[in-house]
């Protein structure tokens, strides 16, 4: 059977195929699947655990290679240095054979090992510099306590001998004075940092626990200190505490390390003080040169992986999915070969093969890899080919449903009439222009931005860039005919009226025999009444163009009826139901476009009012709103019958097909026919002969196979359930299948007057930023007039563009996917259909993209 | 210029445009799309042009009415 060729129309023509591979070039085989991308893998091993599966091990080999080159990643955003980017590199999607896959995760072990070590050393050695540079703060803040306390023994002493009778005091003092040490006065101290916010904590607890026994110093040190383990920046303080007795110090020393503080060792000494702050000095400068050695080795190590970091990753991405499919696939023990199953596109079979060939002839193996076609029962997945204009308006419909397989595609009328039902709502022709502009910008740079970051509100606009083009054009479109450019008129042709009173008006007169060629006439704008002009024409506009996308709509149900081969359908639901609907708003469309080709004028006739007409078609049947002025002769009879035709189809839409499907059931069932679940056999028809061949079907090729493929052959015959016919069920769906119907005619045709609505705010917001920004700018002269003018030019630009364009142009949008996803695809679209989710590198790369 | 023949007028060279489209459409695998496009993209305007707004011009029951003269309201009505 020649396939039929693939559009857009119907989905493409799948099959389900069985891949015998030889187990040698399992991995190869999916990987060129992989980049291929059009085969969607069955799990044939969906009752086994992860962990029981067969690669595993590779794929968590793999993890831990990903889990390396992510830490490298986070290594360079830590140093900021640049990854090479992935669009730099000439092709990175070449598949990589084992052995590099092997050198790959070595290299990466190593690498690993190697930056974790220079980190260590790193970190060690800015710790080590941090506790230096710490010392030199003690050092030289406690040369300044030192030099103040010495000025100060007396009164230390005194607070130290507060209780002691002041006989004393001479005699020490006198000592004091003699040798001003603290060490002779037993007085011992303890010098270190501590975090700033600890302070006050700090002096409580030493001040409790010591009943006031110290003397303390503090000072801030002026610069941050930077702890190297996390980057943060500590503001710290260096205390000296001066205590009296041995236990009392080691007290001291205790608390202080409870509290965080670093102690350091500080000489009393002024000629030692200086000798150590000599001494930490070179030793940090020593350190710094260390320092900076180990950093740049790191770096040049970093920028290093960065070079490749991208193209790793994309390897290891791939590998990963390649054995995740891998997974899916059955192992045939005996024979040494992996099978598989999967859905193809019909069309690209001869890919597959051809492919399969190359793996092969490249290993060198003599065994082929076997391609079967399988017919089953099962539904095959949905799948359209998509190019970057179709992509979007695919997208739209998706979102709403899964199509069902080789129903009518509604992404193909969409193109247009989503486009269009928005240009109804946003129509102005120089808005229209502006989002022809953005589009055709954001298609010209289109390669440039797909690679650049952008933020979530423009990446939504991005990614519909032609749905915009499209919306611009018709919009363009729709401005000439509403004839509105930013508010304003566009006089292309002359006008229908002439004003009278040789132009002074207020009335006008028609210039006979013409009608303004294309478009609303210009001569309404600003007018008096031309809200109840244009009211009346978009309100009519709104009824015929609903009438006409619904009418098209369901015209597709009759076309997928036909397709599937079910005239039920057809005689059950498309006719009555299209009778229902034509003899009433088709009835409508019908009379607002009669009306409007009458000269009521030149008749001398009222015009009748034709939503009066229609309740009173309803209300009471036969008779006329104005029995004097008929639409046209015959009117009332004409509307009794349509009235008949359509309560007739009601009844018809109601009972048809429920009793038709059971009469069909039964007719079979007579016959002897039964559900495959169904327990009951008639005798004469067992025979297992017989039986056998029907189930299998074009599948004998493996019918009388082992084990291993029995169960795949049983599990073809488990997704699809027989269902078995429950007439009360039928019956209940199609009832609310026509009520539904019914109801929605009457309330989707109003639904359709949202056209009109929307278009009418649109313009008459437009008409008010104009009136209030421009207009009166252009009131005032000179100078002033000038420089206002070009404030509030650009005060009105910005408004248009973030107001009318995005703020109304979304709200257009949203109103014409409604009209799209309630209004027109309620008439034919079944949507349960199964999404084809092939095995694509392209798409696993775009679902998680390597930055 | 433009009188009651232009809806049928336009009405054919829509028709001949459409016939067009559907068979100089580009070959290839997009030529449904290109088909599809054209042809409900003219029905679409056309609907829009001939059949609705010229139509509701064409005998119209309302004229219209200047707003930017003041009327003596001395004189009884005010348009």
């Amino acid at each position: 059977m020649a396939p039929n060729k693939d559009t857009m129309f119907r989905s493409a023509d799948m099959s389900l195929t069985q891949l015998y591979i030889a187990n040698e070039i399992g991995r190869e085989v999916v990987s060129a699947l992989g980049e291929l991308g059009v085969m969607d893998f069955r799990d044939l091993n969906s009752e086994t655990t992860a962990f029981q599966r067969t690669f595993t091990q590779e794929i968590r080999r793999l993890d831990n290679v990903e889990r390396q080159l992510r830490y490298f990643r986070s290594q360079m955003d830590k140093a900021s240095i640049p990854m090479r980017s992935i669009y730099e590199f000439d092709n990175p999607f070449v598949s990589p054979s084992t052995s590099e896959i092997d050198e790959l995760s070595d290299k990466a072990q190593s690498l690993e090992n190697r930056i974790s070590s220079l980190n260590e050393s790193y970190e060690t050695l800015k710790r080590r510099e941090v506790e230096l540079k710490e010392w030199r703060w003690v050092l030289r803040e406690a040369g300044g306590f030192f030099d103040r306390a010495r000025g100060q023994t007396e009164e230390i002493r005194h607070s130290l001998d507060n209780d002691d009778a002041p006989l004393l005091r001479d005699v020490e003092q006198h000592e004091a004075a003699a040798d001003r040490s603290f060490s002779v006065m037993n007085i011992g101290f303890v010098a270190g940092v501590i975090p700033r916010e600890r302070i006050a904590s700090f002096e409580r607890i030493l001040w409790r626990t010591l009943r006031g026994n110290l003397y303390m110093n503090q000072s801030e040190i002026p610069e941050a200190i930077i702890n190297p383990e996390n980057n943060e920046e500590v503001h710290k303080n260096v205390f000296i505490i001066f205590a009296h007795g041995k236990e009392i110090i080691a007290k001291i020393r205790k608390i202080s390390e409870s509290l965080g503080a670093d102690l350091y060792s500080v000489d009393e000494n002024s000629e030692l003080r200086r000798d150590q702050i000599r001494e930490v000095n070179t030793r940090l400068s020593d350190l710094a040169s260390v320092l900076s050695n180990t950093k740049s080795t790191l770096d040049a190590e970093l920028t290093a992986i960065g070079r490749s970091l991208a193209a790793w990753m994309v390897i290891i991405k791939k590998e990963k999915a390649t054995y995740e499919t891998l997974n899916k696939f059955s192992y045939d023990q005996a024979r040494k070969t992996l099978i598989a199953e999967a859905w193809a596109p019909t069309n690209s079979l001869g890919l597959i093969k051809s492919t399969l060939q190359d793996v092969n002839d490249r290993a060198g193996l003599s065994v082929p890899t076997i391609v079967n076609q399988i017919k089953t029962t099962r539904t095959p997945p949905t799948f359209f080919k998509t190019n970057r204009f179709t992509h979007a308006f695919q997208t739209i419909i998706d979102a709403y449903g899964t199509i069902k397989y080789q129903e009518v595609n509604p992404a193909l009328p969409t193109i247009v009439t989503f486009p269009f039902l928005f240009a109804v709502m946003f129509g102005d022709f120089g808005h229209g222009c502006i989002l022809f502009l953005a589009a055709v910008a954001m298609i010209h740079y289109e390669r440039r931005l797909l690679r650049s970051k952008l933020d979530e509100l423009f990446s939504m606009i991005f990614y519909g860039r032609y749905i915009v083009f499209m919306m611009g054009i018709f919009s363009m479109y729709t401005g000439l005919i509403y004839n509105d450019a930013f508010s304003l008129s566009i006089p292309l042709f002359k006008s229908m009226w002439k004003w009278d009173n040789n132009g002074a008006g207020p009335t006008a007169t028609r210039d006979d025999g013409y009608t303004y060629p294309f478009g609303l006439d210009w001569k309404w704008h600003d007018t008096e009444n031309d809200l109840l002009f244009s009211n009346s024409y978009k309100m009519k506009l709104s009824i015929l163009l609903g009438w006409a996308h619904m009418t098209f709509s369901l015209i597709w149900s009759l076309v997928n009826a036909r397709h599937f081969h079910t005239p039920i359908d057809i005689w059950g639901n498309f006719v009555p139901g299209m009778i229902f609907f034509q003899s009433i708003f088709g009835y409508l469309s019908f009379t607002i476009v009669y009306k409007w080709t009458v000269d009521w004028v030149k008749i001398g006739q009222d015009p009748p009012s034709l939503l009066n007409m229609l309740i009173y078609m309803f209300l009471q049947p036969g008779t006329l709103d104005n029995p004097e002025a008929p639409l046209y002769r015959g009117q009332a009879k004409v509307q009794v019958v349509l009235l008949m035709m359509a309560l007739i189809c009601v009844p018809i839409l109601l009972f048809l097909k429920p009793f038709y499907l059971r009469y069909e059931h039964n007719k079979a069932r007579a016959l002897g026919y039964r559900g495959i679940g169904e327990n009951t056999r008639v005798s004469a028809l067992d025979d297992d002969d017989d039986e056998g061949h029907t189930m299998n079907g074009g599948r004998e090729s493996f019918g009388d196979d082992d084990d291993g493929i029995a169960v795949i052959t049983q599990d073809i015959g488990h997704g699809e359930d027989h269902e078995e016919f429950e007439f009360s069920e039928e019956m209940i769906h199609q009832v609310i299948h026509t009520i539904e119907f019914c109801l929605n005619c009457v309330s989707h045709t109003a639904s359709y007057l949202r056209l009109w609505a929307l278009s009418l705010a649109h313009q008459r917001l437009s008409i008010v930023l104009w009136s209030m920004t421009m207009k009166n700018a252009f009131a005032i002269t000179g100078i002033a007039g000038s420089i206002a003018m070009v404030v509030v030019f650009y005060m009105w630009f910005m408004l248009t563009v973030a107001v009318l364009c995005v703020m109304e142009g979304t709200s257009a949008m949203l109103h014409s996917l409604r009209l799209h996803w309630v209004e027109a695809m309620s008439k034919h679209f079944m949507g349960d259909g199964v999404a084809f989710e092939p095995f694509s590198f392209k798409a696993l790369l775009e679902e998680d993209p390597v930055e | 210029m433009a009188n009651g023949w232009s809806p049928i007028i336009g009405l054919i060279i829509v028709a001949i445009f459409c016939a067009a489209a559907w068979i100089f459409a580009p070959k290839g695998e997009n030529q449904t799309v290109w088909r599809s496009t054209l042809v409900l993209s003219a029905v679409s305007m056309y609907l829009m042009w001939g059949a609705i707004t010229f139509l509701a011009q064409w005998h119209p029951i309302i004229s219209p009415v200047r707003n930017d003269i003041r009327v003596d309201p001395g004189s009884g009505h005010r348009f």
